[in-house]
């Protein structure tokens, strides 16, 4: 039961995680602002569940695209013109981005906390004693099957190769025709998507409030730690492997404890793997 | 003169005297604003204490609100529960301050950019649970009453005592900041974040200085969070969290990240801005967000920085001329002292080699970049060393200079071993260098540039040079005379005071020569001074090489693919191919030697 509710979370925060590796892949920016992104994803799921009473299958084909779109136009509009910036600059951006679009849900929704419907309601799944509930296995099937779709995209389609061309080598990418402007442009959309597909997945059982920003790029943070922000397989596990760890530090130590373990998991990964726990290869420079 | 020293002097204690003027005029007002002005003073010291960390050092801290709640309960708890003197209390906060911006430093200095943002929020998020769950101490999430300050008897309650107390403790607090980041300490900070590998080059342990600015900043943070936390009566552990630790890194960017003042005038100003705009209070946090932002787009260094670099700029162009004839009198060699001169001379007289090389092999993975190299170079000679690309040069500089340890093999400097010598300590035993793509700190001035090459850049050389430069020292502008001797010697004395970025490569070049100069090293390495330059500013180049080489005796050695250039510049050339030297011997020899050209341009011509 424990297992099954920690895949699932962990199948959300893998699902941010990537976003935050594909953003920086290509663009070296670790986003801070990622959190705001799937909040802005949830708050969408309630415009479209609650607001427009259009159901979740609308969801999770616009919402990506909305965050896509918002998240592209973050990179057009604040951070291109300061890509010539250093890391300080860039990072610092991306923080106060973050804190100001939560800023701007808390003055257009002035309420403490948002509730969308369990999208599957029906009764539990009795496997012995383990209770599962549908919501649990659609969540974790959806969102792993999401961020499978994810890794396709930038492994294998065309537009992938371009990322992966400027996550190896800007320059060379630059000389081999790829735009930096429209790449830099369509990873954040790909790192926005996923982030409001995270979004969707989670507002049902997280709610939808400020909290979830900043609960969602901690937790994507250190899930992407774990891959070293450069693996999106690391990322994907690393997700799992923190949703099962907090959701086992609740049941068994206590409540106030899934923050502490998360953290202590970054602290181990940052200190004894800096590079993750699924290093790719990797040229350094001489 | 005086009036000089003077300035220096006023420079470093203007913060402190602005913060207590603003005390001083406040006790004309009315009891709220000596409450707003209160905060604000408070709010003004964290925002120089962030200063040093977010401006200079350029560290993304998230954990303020946890320092500012350490001194707060630092100071509180022992007068609560103990009865300790306020005094006492103040000074226990703000040593815990110290220590806990010690603590945090150590794991997180190994970081940059996201990932000591993260640990500086790691932190902060376990501060607070630790002060929510030691309910006994601290009251949990209803926090605890903070009585008065009361200091030898009196008891400062009333607004206008209260005001008073807190302008005079904060412009204390602020005046050693204040010195060290207008000295070489806030230099050094700087430099290491433009450029780390360089900065180490000249003597500065990146870390030592991450820590000291890690240390000495939570140390000021945490006091001002004691002096403001009776003026809020009640402390709760929710009104120093990650919003708050988020929104006092807003003060320094906003207010400027040029110097110290856009810390204070940033968080005085941010920190009351919702008492002040009572009716937008609800979107205070939202404008935060786009003013931190916006000054980024439009103003990366600061509203104030470009204002004070602009004054700066006029003043010397009025100074410039009449000094610049009193420079040009001063030969190059002339501010060599004796004992100076006779240690290079005693390096020739004793035979000893310079610089020797035994057998020194590096590999990167399978490929073997220096492959058991032996190289000895004479004292005041110009030694030349060249080769196709990828044949090891680069890399052998890089192990000389202690960027890459040797798998094997040893260098040694005047027969001193270098084997357990770091990077930061080989300036002080007289060897320097430039880098293949010119490394000057690009935000600090080209005299700035030239006294970091001085090399006397520990972080307690740093503070007590600090120090005496807001006293003006005797030896402080000894060692500026110095500065401008060497810029004078390689031409760009009338632009001391620019920054260095805005100079063109080739005079960016002079200063990085100026700066591998400016401390009398025995040897420099040059790594392809001319590259990139035209061939005029080449013979220029040369000819400042060899002169520096024969007033000063200080031995070179030079990478560079132009090889006319070289020829005409050194006397012996060593020509690496493939890891290995090739061969070594006279600079003309060496270029019609049938190996050579073999290696340079493959069989067929050589066999012509």
């Amino acid at each position: 039961m424990i297992v099954v509710g920690g895949l699932k979370f962990g199948a959300i925060y893998s699902l941010a995680a990537l976003g935050i590796v594909v953003i920086h892949k290509a663009t070296r920016i670790v986003n801070f602002a990622h959190g705001a992104f799937v909040l802005a994803g949830a708050y969408a799921t309630y415009g479209i569940v609650e607001g427009m009473g259009l159901g979740y299958w609308p969801a999770y084909l616009l919402v990506p695209v909305v965050t896509g779109l918002l998240a592209a136009a973050v990179e057009l509009v604040i951070l291109r013109p300061i890509r010539q910036s250093d890391m300080f600059a860039l990072i610092t951006s991306t923080i106060f981005i973050g804190i100001g679009l939560s800023e701007v849900y808390r003055l257009v929704q002035n309420t403490e906390m948002l509730g969308v419907p369990n999208p599957f309601p029906g009764r539990p799944i009795f496997i012995g004693d383990i209770i599962i509930t549908k919501e649990q296995i659609w969540v974790f099937a959806g969102a792993i099957l999401s961020s499978l779709i994810g890794l396709a995209i930038f492994g294998y389609a065309r537009l992938g190769r371009g990322l992966r061309a400027m996550a190896a080598n800007v320059r060379g990418a630059v000389l081999c025709g790829y735009s930096t402007d429209s790449m830099n442009a369509l990873a954040w959309f790909l790192g926005g998507a996923l982030a409001g597909l995270a979004g969707v997945f989670a507002a049902p059982s997280k709610g939808i409030s400020p909290e979830l920003s900043i609960s969602m790029v901690t937790a994507g943070f250190v899930a992407a730690a774990i891959g070293g922000f450069d693996s999106l397989r690391g990322a994907l596990f690393g997700g799992l492997i923190l949703g099962l760890a907090e959701t086992f530090a609740a049941a068994y130590v206590s409540s106030a404890m899934t923050n502490a373990i998360s953290f202590l998991l970054l602290f181990m990964v940052l200190l004894w793997r800096p590079e993750g726990l699924f290093p790719e290869a990797k040229i350094r420079d001489v | 003169m005086f009036n000089k020293r003077w300035r220096a002097l006023a420079g470093s204690l203007a913060p402190s005297a602005a913060v207590l003027a603003v005390a001083v005029l406040g006790l004309a007002l009315d009891t709220y604003w000596q409450y707003v002005l209160a905060i604000s003073i408070s709010a003004a010291a964290t925002g120089g204490a962030l200063a040093m960390l977010v401006s200079y050092a350029r560290c993304i801290t998230i954990a303020t609100g946890a320092m500012l709640a350490i001194g707060a309960y630092g100071a509180a708890i022992p007068v609560v529960l103990a009865g300790v003197p306020f005094g006492a209390a103040l000074v226990f906060a703000t040593a815990l301050g110290a220590l806990a911006g010690f603590i945090l430093a150590i794991p997180g200095v190994r970081f940059r950019s996201h990932n000591l943002a993260m640990v500086t929020l790691v932190f902060q998020s376990v501060v607070i649970i630790v002060l929510r769950e030691s309910k006994a101490l601290t009251g949990g999430a209803e926090g605890i009453h903070v009585p008065p300050p009361v200091i030898f008897g009196i008891s400062f309650a009333d607004d206008a005592y209260f005001l008073l107390l807190c302008g005079l403790l904060c412009a204390l607090a602020v005046l050693p900041i204040a010195i060290l980041l207008a000295g070489p300490f806030g230099k050094n900070l700087r430099a290491l974040a433009s450029n780390e590998n360089t900065a180490r080059a000249f003597g500065i342990n990146v870390r030592h200085h991450l820590i000291a600015a890690f240390t000495f900043s939570s140390a000021l943070i945490a006091f001002a969070g004691a002096v403001s936390a009776p003026r809020f009566r009640i402390i709760d552990p929710d009104s120093y969290g990650v919003l708050t630790s988020i929104f006092t890194l807003a003060y320094p960017i906003i207010g400027g990240m040029g110097s110290i003042w856009g810390g204070i005038l940033g968080g005085g100003v941010l920190r009351v801005l919702p008492e002040l705009l009572r009716p937008l209070a609800d979107y205070i946090e939202l404008i935060f967000c786009v003013l931190v932002v916006g000054t980024l787009t439009f103003f990366p260094e600061g509203l104030a920085s470009a204002f004070w670099t602009r004054r700066r700029r006029n003043r010397t162009a009025t100074a410039s001329p009449a000094s610049a004839r009193e420079w040009q009198a001063a030969r190059i060699g002339g501010s060599v002292s004796e004992a100076e001169t006779v240690t290079a001379a005693e390096d020739q007289a004793s035979g000893r080699p310079m610089l020797e090389l035994h057998d020194i092999s590096k590999a990167f993975g399978a490929l073997r970049a220096v492959n058991g190299v032996s190289l000895t170079v004479a004292p005041r000679s110009l030694h030349g060393l060249m080769g196709p690309n990828g044949a090891g040069k680069t890399t052998l500089f890089n192990i000389v200079s202690g960027f890459i340890p040797p798998d094997s093999g040893r260098v040694l400097i005047s027969g001193i071993s270098l084997d357990k010598v770091p990077i930061e300590r080989r300036i002080g035993l007289g060897m320097s260098r430039t880098f293949q793509h010119a490394a000057v700190f690009r935000r600090l001035s080209c005299l700035d540039n030239v006294m970091i090459g001085l090399g006397r850049n520990s972080v307690l050389q740093g503070a007590i040079r600090s120090l005496a430069a807001a006293l003006d020292t005797e030896e402080i502008r000894a060692e500026r005379y110095a500065a401008l001797l060497a810029l004078e010697a390689v031409g760009l004395g009338a632009r001391a005071q620019d920054p260095a970025g805005t100079l063109s490569l080739g005079d960016q070049r002079r200063l990085e020569i100026a700066r591998a100069i400016v401390s009398r090293p025995r040897i420099i390495l040059l790594d392809e001074p001319v590259s990139g330059v035209s061939a005029e500013e080449a013979q220029r180049l040369r000819e400042l090489l060899i002169m520096i080489n024969r007033e000063l005796g200080i031995t070179m050695v030079v990478i560079e693919h132009n090889i006319g250039f070289l020829v005409s510049l050194c006397q012996r050339i060593s020509v690496m191919t493939e890891g290995h030297i090739l061969a070594e011997g006279d600079a003309a020899a060496m270029v019609s030697d049938p190996r050579v050209r073999l290696a340079y341009f493959g069989e067929r011509e050589a066999a012509e």
